[in-house]
């Protein structure tokens, strides 16, 4: 399972790290349970400073998407033991939503991406 | 056949591999056509202009291990120091490897002048994989148990050896040669874990290919590494049975000994020979390109030896060349390892 850091994005490494394990838990790519690899490797695989990954987990472990155990390393949490409410999930729809309005799209092919991106997202998960 | 003849085939063979190195390394910029030096896509007319002469040191630094091998060779067998044989092999492949090494880096830094400067560019996007690389993700239990009953066997044989009469036998003289060798299994389980922990990025296009190159790489070395600890574990249960038999059936042993591990290290060269090319056709399919440099190694790394303890990795590509990375644990614990045969070695050789 690979996942890619573009130096074209404008996120910086460690909201792309984040991000893209996010994705493979949505997408079901990552299960409950799997292991992640230690900070150390990940670091050395893309040649950055320790930090930058710490980073990364540090958000997904905040977020309670990866339980992170001394000794045992990080594996990936139990998608119902989030605990997050309705409106901070929101927020970022709403965000991206405004966005495309702005953008002058038109409500049904909003829409239509909405379902598009959520049916990439969940692909793994059906 | 007396020992002294059995070393110096040993040595012959040893020059024989040398000299089939020189071979393979002798092609090895060309490998993926004229318009390439190794992994730097040249420009057109390189070999016949600038390059030929960066192809031509390129080569004449293979041979710099075979002149510093000329004056430690006479100092080891014209005295007849022949129990230095081994770590002069052991000196002798490092020597070579690391000459190696650092000669086809600086052969491309060179080239780098002359190169395509699209091709210089580094790459966008660099993908890494997600899946735990821990030496017990290489490890065969099964191989581990039967590496250790060697160990084992080994050491209860030589306490009831020693316990039979100890004020007969020198407690070091029983005892050293197994610890030696369970020192050096500790060593070459440390190289496990460097090739282990060796660093995996990806460009996005080929990722397949390069990861298929670099994951075959590591399980030949690891085999390797494998490969010498089930030698090693040979040995350690060879000694016992030295010790316990007369002086006449242990000189006929160990000639049986050395005549089977002669027979070993040829078919061995074999099977190399054969897994190298297969690995050179897999890292052939993967075109090299030039991945982005987070952390300026260029600008942190200037000296071979650097402490840099944000970075991640053991070695780091600087300015000279490779760079090893003193904040690095498995840099620290080389560094022990090391500073531990010093101690074991002086130990030893104080019972004597």
């Amino acid at each position: 399972m690979l996942l890619t850091i573009n130096t074209d994005d404008p996120r910086p490494i460690y909201q792309q790290v984040a991000d893209g394990i996010k994705e493979l838990i949505a997408g079901g790519k990552l299960e409950e349970g799997a292991a992640l690899p230690p900070v150390r490797q990940l670091a050395a695989d893309l040649g950055v400073n320790l930090n930058t990954i710490a980073t990364a987990y540090r958000e997904l472990q905040k977020e309670g998407l990866i339980t992170v155990k001394h000794g045992s390393g990080s594996v990936v949490a139990s998608l119902t033991s989030t605990e997050r409410n309705q409106d901070e999930l929101l927020r970022p729809l709403r965000t991206a939503l405004t966005q495309m309005v702005l953008a002058g799209l038109p409500e049904s092919k909003i829409l239509r991406l909405v379902i598009s991106e959520l049916h990439l997202v969940g692909k793994g998960n059906k | 056949m007396p020992q002294s003849q059995f070393v110096l085939l040993f040595y012959l063979f040893w020059w024989g591999a040398r000299i089939r190195g020189c071979f393979r390394r002798w092609p090895q910029p060309l490998l993926r056509g004229p318009e390439w030096f190794f992994n730097v896509r040249v420009q057109p007319g390189f070999y016949e202009g600038p390059g030929k002469k960066i192809l031509q040191r390129y080569r004449m630094r293979m041979f710099i291990p075979f002149v510093l091998d000329i004056p430690i060779v006479m100092s080891i067998f014209i005295p007849g120091y022949l129990q230095y044989f081994i770590w002069l092999l052991l000196a002798q492949a490092s020597v070579i490897h690391l000459n190696h090494v650092f000669s086809v880096d600086i052969a491309e830094r060179q080239a780098r002048h002359l190169a395509i400067p699209e091709a210089e560019q580094p790459v966008a996007a660099i993908g890494f994989s997600l899946q735990p690389r821990r030496l017990r993700d290489y490890t065969n239990p099964k191989l581990e148990w039967a590496l250790a009953l060697p160990f084992v066997v080994s050491f209860l044989w030589l306490l009831r050896y020693y316990f039979a009469a100890p004020e007969h036998h020198n407690l070091r003289h029983v005892f050293g040669v197994p610890v030696y060798y369970i020192y050096m299994e500790l060593g070459l389980l440390l190289v496990k874990h460097v090739i282990v922990a060796w660093r995996t990025p990806v460009p996005q296009t080929q990722a397949a290919e390069h990861m298929l190159a670099r994951e075959e790489t590591r399980k030949y070395y690891l085999l390797m590494c494998d490969l010498n600890r089930a030698a090693v574990a040979a040995a350690t249960l060879f000694w016992p049975i030295i010790l316990s038999v007369s002086p006449a059936t242990s000189l006929h042993l160990r000639n049986i000994w050395i005549a089977i591990w002669l027979a070993i290290t040829v078919v061995n060269g074999v099977w190399v020979e054969i897994k190298r090319k297969q690995l050179l056709t897999m890292a052939l399919r993967a075109l090299p390109v030039k991945l982005p440099d987070f952390l300026q190694q260029t600008e942190i790394a200037r000296w071979p030896l650097c402490y840099q303890p944000s970075a991640p990795m053991l070695v780091l590509k600087g300015a000279r060349g490779y760079s090893l990375n003193l904040a690095n644990t498995l840099a620290q614990f080389g560094a022990a390892y090391l500073a531990g045969w010093v101690v074991l070695f002086t130990f030893l050789r104080m019972g004597h």
